[in-house]
């Protein structure tokens, strides 16, 4: 322990912030790095001694009072150090003594883990109960970035105390979570493992639940999808030795016969230009980011899932490269000073000409959303440089990030729409474009921005115009499509259920029980049989609109008007009665998922049909005699087929879906560690398999002979 | 009663929750095949359970029907 006499002790929420809050702190920058069995504290000296301490997340959970997990309803629950609650977390028993010996000589405290709901808790329950009931007395650090500036100020200007509001309001979120979750994931793991006596682990929780339910809602859609016929007629269009294509006045024709007979009368004939119509609209610059806009672009630009965003932005913050990271706000305050950024960014080769220009402006106004955030602003780059290599991840948040800042000062672009109207024997087709006169923002957003350019030729009303070719084309109207990770974000964003902090780990909690599959979310046989167990048993626990009115309570505990034992009593109160339903019908319930779980579990092996037999299914099987894996026909079981492949031993084997281009058999993708994915058509004879022995006999060949 | 189709408890008739949903919409649609193509029922079952568009149960019960259709 450091000699050091009384000190300053602050806390924060992970390592990496409490080395640049100490270094920012120190009045040499160099605060000293100390350890006390592998835990790690900073020493800064600044008008006094400061020693910064770090948690790693959270150090304390809710955990219920009696040991063990063969039982339900369990509505008694303290909070308790990490390792008391989970055996992987041994490690946080050192932290805590660390922690609690550093307090011992601190004669002031300051809690400085982020300023959100989770990292109040944190710094309260360290403060309260490593630190011994210091959490009266501690101040407050608050901070959107990690850089020495604002890390100064705040200093400098420490709250007077905690935010009790929102430690009360984040406390009781994790308690009426924590409720939910582990009486109903205990009613069904216990029903599941009682009935078929092999344990798996299943889970529900108060938001889990009404998610599945959006995703099962849009699966059963699309799954009783019946597609229905319509048609589109296009006509190929000559203009200046250039060809267009024009779409028909309707763009869908109901039946074949009117399809037919626009079709006889526009074959043929020629069109003269009736109409043109120009237009011009202002598209203006994007808000700025709050995480869930990040998460969403995010995936559309790079196919990064949410939890990966969240991942990477929260390693850039802690870097002190952009702001921090779980806001829900779409403003950018002026505090934030815009000029001093812009003039760091205009450092980087590739962002000099940009922010030049912004700067040269006589005033810098951001376009702002309505979403605000009273502990932090949106997302926004600090102005400072990366001070290691970023990897390509990191680097394409990063630009994203800067790319949107500079783009939300931009002008706004100015576009042109042009509709030109072309008569063919009485029928009209229209011919669009688009293109941009004035760029605005959309510069700043290259190569982030998604707007096309459709240029026409110059036309004049009266113009006759060659018709060259009129296609009909059948067409289906196409089933609603499935959730991706980001869509169903955004889906639980609109719906205003769980946290922008907990909202990924739900997302990843359903694929991690294998409720979902693929990227495009599919919900499995094992995710429809849990929803339906739960509407019927206990359809509350699914209610959208009881989940939406308990995070309004929740909300309100935060401004003062609701009381967190009342939302406590009324939790336990909705839980008794549904928890007695599922205890009595727990025998047909754990029938049902031990048959789902089965049901899952030869769906995740199921390659596809047996292209010997036809009948019997492909499934991923392991020899009993050697070990090894191998596909085989289910039919092999009842004598019907033979058919059997042998598959790579190592890494990861997946069934793709998708049938091999060259013979028809089913595929699957093998994923083995530092090598490319790849899709292995294990018929021996398949032609492309010939093929592409012939191409490595020749190239073996050519190489031979020179 | 079990549903004819997957083995799942079923209602009145016959078909399981999932599946008689799906009955429910691919009797519903066909009045808009019949107008734009002007195909009878059976034709109607056999489009749709070859249309790589149909989804998964949709096309069970249309096979479904079709079987039963045969016998």
């Amino acid at each position: 322990m450091p000699n050091l006499g009384k000190y300053t002790l602050i806390i924060t929420e992970k390592p990496d912030a409490a080395q640049r809050i100490a270094s920012a702190l120190d009045l040499k920058g160099k605060a000293k790095e100390m350890g006390d069995n592998g835990v790690p504290y900073y020493v800064a000296k600044r008008d006094r001694e400061i020693v910064v301490v770090p948690a790693l997340g959270h150090l304390y959970t809710v955990a219920g009072e009696r040991g063990g997990r063969d039982y339900y309803p369990v509505f008694g629950f303290s909070w308790v150090p990490l390792y008391v609650a989970e055996r992987r977390a041994k490690r946080i028993r050192t932290w805590l003594r660390t922690i609690t010996k550093l307090a011992r000589d601190a004669d002031m405290f300051i809690d400085a883990c982020d300023y959100d709901i989770e990292g109040s808790i944190i710094g309260y329950w360290i403060l309260r109960y490593a630190c011994g009931n210091k959490e009266r007395s501690s101040r407050r650090m608050k901070y959107s970035t990690l850089t020495k500036e604002e890390l100064e100020k705040s200093y400098a200007e420490l709250l007077p105390h905690l935010d009790f509001a929102l430690i009360q309001a984040g406390r009781t979120r994790h308690e009426v979570d924590w409720l939910y979750g582990i009486n109903l994931s205990r009613a069904l793991t216990i029903a599941a493992r009682d009935w078929s006596g092999k344990y798996a682990t299943l889970s529900t929780g108060r938001v889990q639940g009404p998610v599945l339910k959006f995703l099962a809602e849009r699966e059963k859609s699309i799954r009783s999808f019946v597609p229905t016929p319509y048609w589109e007629i296009k006509a190929q269009l000559e203009i200046n030795n250039q060809v267009f294509e024009a779409a028909y006045e309707n763009e869908t024709i109901e039946t074949k016969k009117e399809a037919d007979s626009i079709l006889t009368a526009c074959v043929g004939k020629d069109g003269q230009v009736e109409r043109i119509n120009i237009k011009q609209f202002q598209q203006s610059p994007p808000l700025p980011f709050d995480l869930g806009a990040l998460q969403g672009e995010a995936y559309n630009l790079f196919g990064y899932t949410p939890k990966r965003t969240s991942n990477i932005a929260q390693r850039l913050y802690l870097d002190a490269l952009i702001s921090y990271p779980r806001t829900s706000s779409q403003k950018l305050p002026p505090a934030i000073n815009y000029e001093a950024i812009l003039e760091n960014l205009n450092k980087v080769e590739g962002y000099k000409k940009l922010t030049a220009e912004l700067l040269a402006k006589p005033e810098l106004k951001p376009n702002e959303g309505k979403k605000d955030d009273p502990a932090h602003p949106a997302i926004y780059p600090t102005g400072n440089l990366p001070e290691r290599v970023l990897d390509v991840s990191e680097r394409n948040i990063w630009d994203l990030v800067v790319r949107r800042f500079m783009a939300v000062f931009g002008e706004p672009s100015i576009r042109q729409s042009m509709k030109v109207c072309i008569n063919v024997n009485e029928h009209r087709f229209y011919l669009r474009g688009r293109r941009t006169i004035v760029e605005g923002w959309l510069r700043f957003y290259e190569p982030y921005v998604r707007s096309q350019e459709v240029l026409l030729p110059s036309i004049k009303e009266g113009q006759l115009i060659s018709v060259k070719k009129v296609m009909l084309e059948d067409k289906f109207t196409t089933p609603p499509p499935r959730y991706n990770p980001s869509s169903l974000l955004r889906k639980m964003e609109e719906t205003e259920i769980g946290t922008k902090a907990t909202r990924a780990d739900i997302v990843q909690t359903l694929y991690d029980r294998k409720y979902v599959r693929d990227e495009r979310m599919v919900v499995t046989d094992l995710g429809f049989e849990v929803l339906e167990i739960l509407k019927n048993y206990c359809p509350k626990v699914v209610s959208i609109r009881l989940t939406k009115e308990l995070e309004g309570r929740m909300n309100r505990i935060h401004e003062g008007s609701e009381r967190r034992e009342d939302v406590l009593v009324d939790a336990v109160e909705i839980l008794k009665p549904v928890l007695e339903e599922l205890r009595g019908k727990e025998k047909i319930v754990g029938e049902k998922l031990s048959d789902a779980i089965r049901r899952a579990s030869l769906e995740e092996r199921t390659i596809g049909t047996c292209p010997i037999c036809k009948i019997g299914k492909l499934v991923t099987l392991y020899s009993r005699k050697t070990g090894k894996r191998f596909v085989g026909c289910t039919g092999y079981f009842n004598g019907l087929c033979r058919a059997s492949y042998p598959l790579p031993q190592r890494g990861m084997v997946r069934p793709v879906g998708r049938n091999c281009r060259g013979c028809g058999w089913p595929t699957v993708q093998v994923r083995t560690k530092g090598r490319r994915p790849w899709i292995l058509c294990f018929n021996p004879e398949c032609p492309l398999k010939e093929e592409r022995r012939e191409r490595i006999e020749m190239r073996n060949m050519r190489q031979g002979s020179r | 009663m079990k549903c004819e189709i997957c083995g799942r408890e079923a209602g009145e008739d016959n078909y399981c929750k999932l599946h008689a949903r799906a009955y429910e919409s691919v009797t519903r649609k066909y009045g808009r095949w019949e107008k734009a193509l002007g195909i009878s029922w059976k034709e109607y079952l056999r489009e749709i359970a070859k249309n790589p568009l149909t989804g998964e149960w949709a096309r069970e019960v249309a096979e479904h029907l079709i079987t039963m259709e045969r016998a």
